[in-house]
């Protein structure tokens, strides 16, 4: 009588704890590792850090760690990092975190490893100060990441490509011919009357660099929305590219995009440091054909990264270790020379391995000099909490006036739309 | 239950049996008891599982859905929080990007459903006469359903690519097209097309499948006596196929309903970058379920997110109680 209610509650309490105990399994899982002696760290990240080889290296060296490299797509990861701070759990030991969204998460230095703390204080001297100061919380209390990279800006072009069209193919006779945006542009048109090929890849190309170059980005020291500054001369330089009609019309880190490197679909592409990585990765086989010239308009930041340690790692000491080790001289160096990502200790650049580096891949160029001058002569904009979903906002406008809706239509109702497009990712 | 449980007095033997042998009554009752207990209460048990399954993973998460709907909540903003009451779905009526997915959403629903039941119902009609290889037309049909909607998503976006892609091709070997390809994700009428050829592609076959198991029960004489009154083919199966298979009829409008309408996985991996779940540079296809992870997983938004699925859920139940009712009259029901 009374047997079958009881077994009723028991038989629900049974599959509840049973479901439970699953739910619990699944929580514990990431720390099983200190049981075995051997500690697996973590680490997430987008596109090419050069990590393959250290890895092995590091490993080779520390037989009781194991290191587990991830990297995804670039907002992704970001957007990864971000959920899984809040959640609490699964963070990797050591995440990247890229200048363009560095600031949000400073904001939230309490869920960071302080670096300081761990000692890394000793480091402060041998960084660019504003890539110091670019993880530090505003109160100088907590620096929650160490740089990687920095992406001072020169121009990537096809020597084959630019032969066929009768342009002139040595470096710095390249650099001359566009000292101003305006007179890369009419070079652009040259290009493709010449030979019936677009010039550049894409507008929003155009976009970052020039938006790089100006002293106010999006957003200014208090995080409003600054839509007639920097913005507005960005989008009108890459809008007038786009209106000459030397865009291949190619949204960026898209697989098109990617293919269109090997096919020659363009012939020359805004260059942060780390892009050289991505090119030699996308087309391996056009080796020796590119080269390096300067970016009209001087110098300006594109990208960047830190490697920071969220507090969730549960081996924070081990993966400060192992931080510590990927940011010393013999490894930045390597990096450098194997993916191009330029290091951010300036010491390194009168280093004759990154001094006297050229890279076969791009005609044997000295990017070792042409990137660290225009690294050293920084001075980076601010960029605020919403800056990564702001500038998708507006890259998607200048792909509309590439292929889309907005094509052939005023600048004016473009750049309304950029604005509202820009002010909806502000408040979303 | 137990009241009725209480009540094992009396077994069938009945306590005037043979009063010979004093465990053959005991093990009588119990096995009774057994029998009863079997008869009334396994039932429950085997249903059990779904139910605390739905319970868990379904009533749950959707009433948790309902109060996070009401709350402010954001993922890259811890300190924001506490309730908002009907603020998000306030947000909601005047969120454009809300009534530009719901525009596309139903679009492209129209777009595929239509087309979709139609031509599954003249499908099914004809693998419903004798044809020669039977057996292998209707494998055939359901192939498309059984490859992963992943896989063919990814061929699909392929095929319909701007520079390179087979349709472009084809389109201009028949000289369709002018000086420059079509540039299939960049307008609404071309990017709605495309997904819904992909979701027509996969379905029409399976629906044509349920179509066709319900006309095999329809009474060949039916037919016969309409062709001896001189009704033809289409008549046949408009007056008399179509009304025979209702219910199968209104349960496939409802399930492509449910399905057009939390449509995802076509419309994400359309873009590129499938990360981005934006649907176009402007939003061109993106559907309601996109627009929910986007706002949810990229905007960080849980709460306004949550309104915007309960939204969604609203919104379906009452397109689905439409269809229904329309689609029961146009079969001649009554009801």
């Amino acid at each position: 009588m009374a047997g079958s209610g009881a077994r009723w509650v028991r038989l629900v309490a049974a599959s509840a704890a049973g479901m439970l105990l699953v739910a619990g399994c699944s929580g514990n899982s990431g720390g099983g590792s200190e049981s075995g002696g051997a500690v697996t760290l973590k680490i997430a990240y987008w596109g090419d850090f050069g990590l393959d080889e250290l890895k092995g290296r590091y490993e080779a060296a520390n037989p009781n760690v194991k290191i587990s490299l991830n990297t995804g797509e670039y907002n992704a990861q970001h957007e990864d990092l971000q959920k899984k701070l809040i959640a609490g759990d699964g963070a990797p030991d050591i995440a990247a975190i890229d200048e363009g969204f560095v600031v949000q998460f400073r904001g939230q230095a309490d869920k960071f490893v302080n670096l300081l703390d761990s000692g890394a204080g000793q480091y402060e001297s041998k960084y660019l100060s504003w890539k110091w100061k670019q993880t530090l919380t505003p109160d100088g209390k907590a620096q929650i990441g160490l740089g990687t990279d920095v992406g001072g800006l020169a121009m990537c072009y096809r020597t084959d490509l630019f032969q066929a069209a009768g342009l002139p193919t040595e470096r710095d006779r390249v650099s001359a011919l566009w000292p101003t945006w305006d007179q890369f542009i009419s070079t652009g048109e040259t290009y493709t009357r010449a030979t019936g090929k677009k010039f550049i890849d894409s507008g929003t190309n155009i976009f970052n660099p020039v938006l790089g170059q100006q002293s106010v980005g999006f957003y200014d020291q208090g995080d409003a929305l600054q839509m007639n500054g920097g913005p507005k001369v960005a989008f009108d330089t890459a809008a007038k590219a786009i209106r000459a009609d030397i865009s291949a019309n190619l949204p960026a880190f898209q697989p098109e995009w990617n293919a269109a490197f090997a096919k020659g679909s363009f012939a020359v592409l805004a260059c942060p440091a780390w892009m050289q990585g991505h090119i030699k990765n996308s087309a391996p086989d056009t080796a020796g054909k590119w080269d390096v010239a300067a970016i009209p308009g001087g110098g300006g930041n594109w990208g960047g990264s830190f490697l920071t340690i969220p507090k969730q790692s549960k081996h924070a000491d081990e993966a400060y270790k192992l931080l510590e080790w990927l940011i010393q001289p013999e490894q930045q160096i390597e990096i450098f020379n194997k993916v191009g990502n330029l290091p951010s200790q300036p010491a390194l650049y009168q280093d004759p391995a990154i001094r006297d580096f050229t890279n076969p891949f791009f005609n044997n160029a000295p990017v070792g000099q042409i990137f660290s001058k225009t690294a050293e002569g920084l001075t980076p904009q601010y960029l605020g909490r919403k800056n990564g979903p702001t500038r998708v906002a507006v890259e998607n406008v200048l792909n509309r006036m590439q292929n889309g809706d907005l094509k052939g239509k005023p600048l004016n109702q473009a750049w309304t739309e950029a604005t509202k497009e820009a002010q909806k990712a502000a408040t979303s | 239950m137990s009241v009725t449980r209480a009540d094992p007095a009396a077994p069938p033997g009945g306590p005037a049996g043979r009063p010979t042998g004093r465990d053959e009554p005991d093990r009588h009752r119990w096995r009774n008891r057994l029998h009863r207990f079997d008869m009334r209460f396994t039932p429950y048990l085997l249903v059990a599982p779904f139910f605390l399954l739905f319970l868990v993973f379904g009533l749950f998460p959707i009433i948790f859905n309902g109060v996070v709907a009401l709350r402010h909540w954001r993922l890259d903003d811890a300190t924001l929080t506490g309730w908002a009451g009907l603020a998000n779905f306030e947000k909601l009526l005047t969120d454009d990007d809300f009534w530009n997915a719901l525009y596309n959403t139903f679009g492209i629903f129209v777009l595929s459903t239509v087309p979709q039941l139609t031509l599954a119902l003249v499908i099914a009609s004809v693998l419903n006469r004798r044809l020669r290889a039977q057996t292998w037309f209707r494998v055939g049909v359901l192939l498309p359903y059984v490859t992963p909607i992943t896989a063919s998503t990814l061929v699909f976006a392929v095929v319909f690519a701007r520079d390179g892609g087979v349709a472009n091709w084809v389109l201009s070997v028949l000289h369709l097209t002018g000086d420059e390809p079509i540039d299939w994700r960049s307008a609404k009428w071309s990017s709605w097309f495309v997904l819904a050829t992909m979701v027509n592609w996969k379905w029409i076959g399976y629906n044509a499948l349920l179509y066709l198991a319900a006309m095999q029960s329809i009474p060949r004489d039916i037919y016969e006596a309409a062709a001896v009154d001189g009704a033809g083919v289409w008549r046949q199966l408009w007056r008399i196929t179509v009304p025979m298979i209702r219910p199968v009829v209104i349960f496939t409008v409802v399930l492509s309903t449910i399905g057009g309408l939390q449509l995802f996985t076509e419309p994400m991996l359309l873009e590129q970058n499938a990360q981005a779940a934006r649907g176009g540079a402007n939003g061109e296809w993106q559907t309601i379920a996109q627009l929910i992870y986007k706002v949810g997983w990229k905007d960080l938004n849980l709460g306004y997110a949550a309104a915007m699925s309960w939204a969604l859920f609203l919104i379906i139940v009452v397109v689905a109680a439409v269809n229904a009712l329309i689609t029961n009259r146009l079969g001649g029901g009554k009801r």
